[in-house]
């Protein structure tokens, strides 16, 4: 994978880097601000940009601004955007915009190496990588909570576990049962909550996400 | 008058509390300040005040009350009187600002110059503004007062000394006054008579005199710091800023306070995240690596020696316990940041409650209407608020549901935070409530609770849209959002 860094500390900058390289992917440019970035990928677009959500000069959200200028100009490169925090709305609005891949992690997620690298494996494939953090406050604010309330609270760990990103056969294993009992649980789902099931993975993340956003 | 002379002592007894200190409790051979005062220089500086004060006294009882008299009469003759009156209510004004610097450098005294003189455009204006100079009226009154003040530290200190000086010094003069008749009119006595016809030429009257005067040169400090500390209260109230300019300044440097208070909390929280918290990230993110690293070294080495192998396992297990260690350090120090500064406060409070309520335990719903934005110290106090009352919500209200509306309703913001459970929530001193509302008053904020047992509970925090209440004329530029929420360079 050819990958681009937006980190401005220049530790972390590196270290991800230095990660990256490891691991066997291309790290293409690594850059310190939201304006560096989008001139980087519009002189060379990479297949995704890891992207800190805080960078100068404002250290708000530079980061996120960059990615959404991205989303709409390079919609090809997947973005996966980071944060020390977990922010609804951030989030919200990254996913409102459903193009390539896209991402959004706490930075905690780094120091798990082998799952980092999964998370971004999976995004440059066009999927969806959503800390769990996200998932948790994107279902506590969901304005349909009554609908909500009659998941059962396995298909609730269900439904948390496929906005996520990950696969059938990923929640089986984490929720230690069954590919097929992950199907019937996800079909049900989708029939309480009145969605028709579609055949790709990213299509039903959004479907269910859109769902929770209200 | 009590405070000022509390003042007074504390102040006289700080310059041999340190002394004591060094010498510790066990030496008490420290002499009590009241026997020390008149080696002082501030004791001469103030004698030399109090005498001072009488001709000043003079001098500006007699210049008010002639140019307010004259300048009265002239009223009924011709128009001259009224500008008169004016002119010399702003000289006046004049000497009691210079009285007043002389007075604090002389005494060191520390009282504030009063609002300097705005005279309206044109002769009239002029003259209606220096007419209605509340501070001029007042320096005139103070040097009304200052005559009876004057003589009194005047009389004061001279007698005072002069007894002194004479009681302490009599036995060794007296025989050189001048030659008088005693009562049968034969001896010729040198000595001071008494009006009962005494002498005082005894050695126990000597020695009488001698006591007097030290009694009155160790009072007379004293006696005239006393009548000093009077015309220090009296500076201070007509020399000294008026209690309106006073509490203007007071607002003016407590909003700069809460402002300064909330950028520095920001730069804290900023500091933690792009410094400890991004190395904290990197070193977890090594760890993490180095885990990785060696569980793929010994997948290959699979079949090498058992004691290699069992150090590779230790180390895993070191690695691993470090690795968790750093990964709860970034979440500490992350809860610790966001309750320093919420970072998403940055992207407006709307925002940010959006968030805050997403974690809360009972379902909130947040209805906001701001515009204009308040200044970062009143968000951030409008934050905490709603996040103090949302956590109330979730211990004690049990209620099913909350709401939160924020809006501003002409120049203040109004945080409304309901739920509809048992009511009974009340103001308790040392309650959260309580210290909610102490927080809200460092910017003239209300806070007022209606909850009836049973509920519901509603509870209202009304702040000012900035911690100022009348804010400086700079002109606000339509990116704002970036000039007061920038970086603090």
């Amino acid at each position: 994978m050819r990958i681009m860094i937006a980190e401005d500390s220049a530790i972390l900058r590196d270290g991800l880097a230095y990660l990256l390289a490891d691991r066997g992917h291309t790290v293409t440019a690594a850059v310190a601000t939201g304006d560096e970035l989008r001139a980087a990928v519009a002189a060379d677009p990479p297949d995704i940009c890891v992207i800190d959500i805080r960078m100068p000069p404002t250290f708000t959200d530079e980061g996120l601004r960059a990615a959404l200028a991205l989303q709409r100009s390079h919609p090809a490169v997947a973005l996966l955007v980071f944060s020390q925090y977990v922010e609804t709305r951030y989030a919200t609005e990254l996913l409102a915009n459903p193009g390539g891949g896209v991402g959004y992690l706490l930075k905690d997620r780094v120091a798990d190496v082998r799952e980092f690298v999964e998370a971004l494996e999976r995004v440059a494939g066009g999927g969806t990588a959503l800390d769990p953090e996200v998932v948790t406050q994107l279902l506590g604010a969901s304005r349909r909570r009554d609908e909500l309330a009659m998941l059962t609270p396995r298909e609730t760990e269900v439904l948390a576990a496929l906005a996520e990103g990950l696969s059938n056969a990923g929640i089986a294993a984490q929720l230690v049962v069954t590919e097929r009992a992950v199907e019937k649980h996800i079909a049900n789902i989708f029939a309480k909550l009145g969605l028709a099931a579609s055949e790709t993975e990213n299509r039903r993340v959004m479907a269910a996400l859109r769902y929770l956003q209200g | 008058m009590l405070d000022t002379m509390n003042e007074m002592n504390d102040s006289a007894f700080a310059t041999t509390v340190p002394r004591a200190r060094r010498e510790g409790p066990a030496v008490a051979r420290r002499v009590p300040v009241f026997f020390t005062a008149l080696g002082g220089r501030r004791a001469w500086l103030e004698l030399a005040y109090a005498l001072v004060a009488l001709p000043v006294g003079i001098g500006g009882f007699v210049f008010t009350v002639v140019t307010v008299s004259v300048s009265g009469g002239m009223v009924a003759v011709a128009l001259v009187g009224i500008p008169t009156l004016a002119a010399t209510g702003l000289a006046s004004r004049w000497l009691g600002y210079h009285w007043r610097l002389a007075a604090n450098s002389w005494l060191g005294w520390a009282i504030d110059a009063p609002e300097p003189f705005r005279g309206d455009p044109g002769f009239l204006g002029w003259i209606r503004s220096c007419l209605a100079d509340g501070t001029a009226w007042r320096s005139r009154l103070y040097f009304v007062l200052k005559l009876p003040l004057g003589i009194a530290s005047f009389v004061t200190a001279t007698v005072l000394y002069a007894i002194g000086a004479w009681g302490l010094t009599y036995w060794f003069w007296y025989r050189w006054l001048p030659c008088r008749a005693d009562s049968e009119g034969v001896h010729c006595q040198r000595n001071t008579g008494l009006w009962n016809g005494a002498h005082l030429d005894s050695v126990p009257t000597m020695l009488l005199l001698v006591l007097i005067g030290i009694v009155a040169l160790l009072i007379a400090p004293w006696a005239v710091r006393a009548i000093l500390a009077l015309d220090r209260l009296a500076m201070q109230a007509l020399l000294g800023p008026s209690s309106a300019s006073r509490v203007a300044e007071l607002e003016h440097s407590r909003a700069h306070a809460v402002d300064d208070a909330a950028a520095t909390l920001r730069r804290i929280e900023r500091d933690l995240h792009d410094g400890t918290q991004a190395r904290l990230v990197a070193l977890a993110m090594n760890i993490g690596l180095a885990k990785e690293k060696i569980a793929e070294g010994t997948a290959e080495s699979a079949g090498s020696t058992g004691s290699d192998d069992a150090a590779r396992t230790d180390a895993l297990t070191l690695l691993d316990r470090a690795h968790a260690t750093a990964k709860d350090a970034i979440a500490e120090v992350r809860d610790l940041a966001r309750g320093i500064h919420p970072p998403v406060l940055d992207a407006g409070l709307d925002v940010a409650l959006g968030t805050l309520a997403a974690h809360s335990a009972v379902p909130v719903r947040v209805h906001t209407a701001i515009d204009p934005r308040p200044t970062p110290s009143i968000e951030t106090i409008a934050y905490f608020c709603a996040a103090e009352l949302m956590t109330n919500i979730a211990k004690h209200s049990h209620a099913g549901h909350g709401t939160v509306d924020v809006r501003t309703v002409g120049d203040r913001l109004r945080l409304q935070v309901a739920d509809d459970g048992v009511g009974g929530a009340s103001m308790r001193a040392g309650g959260g409530l309580a210290g909610l509302r102490e927080r809200i008053r460092t910017v003239d904020g209300r806070l007022t609770v209606d909850s009836p047992p049973g509920g519901p509970t509603t509870i209202t925090v009304e702040l000012p849209l900035a911690a100022e209440s009348t804010p400086r004329q700079d002109p606000q530029p339509a990116d704002r959002g970036s000039v007061d929420r920038g970086p603090v360079a």
